[in-house]
């Protein structure tokens, strides 16, 4: 695994020697760099500031050719202007039963192949990881073409959230099985080996070992999902029509049809990422070793 | 119990089972070989024959369709496409248009990741110097910037930037001497893209940054203090260990974010309402118009697949890392 996979109690230890090292390093140099950081975060911060603020202003605030950086007449009227506006309801349920179901299948299916390639040596699977990893390499916006003409021709799914959620499914899949294999070949073998000794059959071994000491792995994993799948709205524009869309897309059709309304729009902006902002700061530790998995060797 | 030539395995019917159990255990035992072999394929079947039917399926689909013409009239008409040989491929390759996005592309690829890896190693290295409190309020704004989904960092970009009610504008008016007032950002397409290419910088930095980071946090304290000692200055240790320890991860990251950015989509269409103008076009959104605003399925195609080939190329480094990645675990 990578070194970067730092579990908290190892994380709690480093703390102590995480400071600034003493050596050779001079008090203005640690002045200037304390202030460039601090700017740094603020010029960073900014935009996230002004979407915030911009959603609370009243219209006569956010469409004035004079900003104010401080709202004058802070109001929740964008945001129930965004709550009424035609569709957005639909569109939040739509997003959540699509991102829900596709977690979930993609969660049972992954967790299912991680197994058989982290627990297993059987003949062909090194080519089931080569076929996972490559997958990931394909720009899926590329696929959407023959996507879209396979599911309009199976006119069951075609313009359904059946349709899209598989769709979903597939694109979170790879990424599910990959970060969910480092969590099982995390769990020592030997605990397995011990608990068969004791007399647990392999099915017995599975739910009272395996599945709960990867407990936190599937919840990271289906995080990560959630976000792909909720972040997603070019696939899910192309293939459904309005009634069947996700926040996403409704925010961008929103923003075509409605142009300058920036005050309802940023309110309906932070609607659709607060779900996203909430799960990606809980589990962001794990997206960033997962994606550079194996990077740095330890 | 997985591996069929595990030493616990050995052990397990020897003198230490008791008698009731060891019937079992062997029984168990005889099955072993049986299972290995199907029971894996069983349990990554429903993945495989999930990543065949939207995948697999639909790579083999668009390479075929990228040798006929499909338009509207097939489409409706439910009437087999037509096999053109290469003329798809010829009409692309052949036209100025698609080089001229090509080009734009590579361009902003190159500009995009140049920078926000150059800056990300720069804060990573800053976020060594600062202290605590500074450093978590660091963390903290880029954790917000990264979580905030890619539609909406573009949209925020969109509105800071809009010719009246846009903050920059208000405040670069505000330099003495610079009138900035009701500007026109997306204009001329050079003012476009530095908005565009600002805005996935300014999303690509926290990644870069806190992954980069984490990798610094590897190199031994002890190492650079030895190097210290020896009268190494800061550029002869940064030179000589922190970037080859860092290596690896650099490579990862500056992939990563080839892929990413070549693949611009939501930014440019986001900005550009998405109707983005010729001066505007990426690879991915050429082949998207061609495809499902100009209902030139086959055309589409054909771009998809010249992008697939080009990104491959350029991911040789990254596939050979995850590859080696793979065999290992």
């Amino acid at each position: 695994m990578a070194v970067l996979t730092s579990t908290p109690p190892r994380r709690k230890a480093r703390k102590a020697d995480d400071g600034v090292m003493t050596v050779g390093r001079s008090r203005a140099g640690s002045l200037v760099a304390n202030i460039s950081g601090v700017i740094f975060a603020l010029v960073m911060f900014f935009p996230v500031y002004w979407v915030l603020i911009t959603a609370f202003k009243p219209q006569t605030e956010w469409s004035s050719f004079t900003p104010t950086f401080i709202p004058n007449a802070p109001t929740l009227d964008n945001f129930t202007s965004a709550f009424n506006a035609p569709l957005f309801k639909q569109s939040l349920v739509n997003g959540v039963l699509v991102t829900a179901m596709a977690v979930v299948a993609a969660l049972i299916v992954g967790f299912l192949g991680a197994l058989a390639v982290a627990r297993f040596r059987f003949y062909g699977r090194r080519a089931i990881i080569m076929v996972v990893l490559a997958v990931q390499l394909i720009p899926f916006i590329s696929l959407l073409i023959p996507i879209f003409l396979m599911l309009q021709s199976w006119n069951a799914v075609g313009n359904t959230l059946v349709g899209v959620t598989l769709v979903y499914t597939v694109l979170i899949l790879p990424y599910t099985v990959w970060m969910l294999r480092g969590f099982i070949a995390g769990i020592p073998r030997e605990l397995d080996e011990a608990a068969m000794i004791d007399g647990c059959t392999r099915g017995q071994v599975f739910w009272r070992i395996v599945l709960p000491l990867t407990g936190p792995g599937l919840v990271a994993t289906s995080v990560y999902g959630f976000i792909q799948a909720w972040n997603e709205f070019m696939i899910i524009n192309t293939l459904n029509d309005p009634e069947h869309q996700n926040l996403m897309a409704w925010l961008m059709q929103n923003q075509t049809s409605r142009g300058t309304y920036w005050g309802p729009l940023m309110a309906g902006a932070i609607i659709t990422s607060i779900p996203v902002v909430i799960f990606f700061l809980a589990v962001q530790r794990n997206i960033a070793s997962g994606l550079t998995a194996g990077a740095v060797k330890g | 119990m997985y591996a069929v030539d595990s030493p616990a395995t050995r052990t397990q019917s020897g003198p230490n089972g008791s008698g009731a159990e060891r019937p079992v255990v062997r029984h168990k035992r005889r099955k072993r070989g049986g299972d290995d072999v199907v029971l894996p394929w069983l349990l990554s079947g429903p993945a495989l024959i999930l990543l065949a039917l939207l995948l697999a399926y639909p790579v083999g689909r668009m390479l075929v369709l990228s040798f006929q013409k499909l338009g509207l009239k097939e489409l409706w008409t439910g009437a087999a496409a037509p096999f053109v040989g290469l003329d798809n491929y010829v009409a692309v390759l052949s036209d100025s248009a698609f080089w001229s996005v090509v080009t734009r592309t590579v361009l902003f690829t190159a500009v995009s990741v140049v920078l926000s890896v150059l800056i990300g190693l720069g804060v990573a290295l800053l976020m060594r110097r600062v202290n605590r409190t500074v450093r978590l309020l660091m963390i903290i704004a880029m954790m917000f910037v990264w979580a905030l989904p890619a539609l909406v960092q573009a949209q925020i970009f969109k509105m800071m930037t809009d010719s009246d009610v846009g903050v920059i504008n208000y405040l670069i008016d505000k330099l003495p001497g610079v009138e900035f007032q009701n500007h026109s950002w997306f204009f001329t397409p050079i003012q476009g893209w530095i908005v565009i290419t600002s805005c996935v910088v300014w999303a690509g930095i926290p990644f870069l940054a806190i992954t980069l980071n984490a990798g610094l946090t590897q190199v031994p304290k002890e190492l650079m203090e030895a190097a210290t000692v020896d009268g190494a200055n800061a550029w002869q240790s940064f030179k000589n260990i922190t970037v080859p320890i860092l290596k690896p991860l650099m490579v990862i990251v500056t992939t990563l974010s080839v892929i990413w950015n070549f693949g611009l989509f939501t930014q440019n269409w986001v900005m550009r309402d998405g109707k983005p103008e010729p001066e505007f076009q990426t690879l991915a959104t050429y082949s998207y118009v061609q495809a499902f605003a100009q209902n030139k399925y086959g055309l589409g195609s054909a771009i998809a697949m010249i992008t697939v080939l080009i990104l491959l190329g350029a991911m040789a480094v990254y596939i050979r890392q995850m590859f080696k990645i793979g065999e290992v675990d």
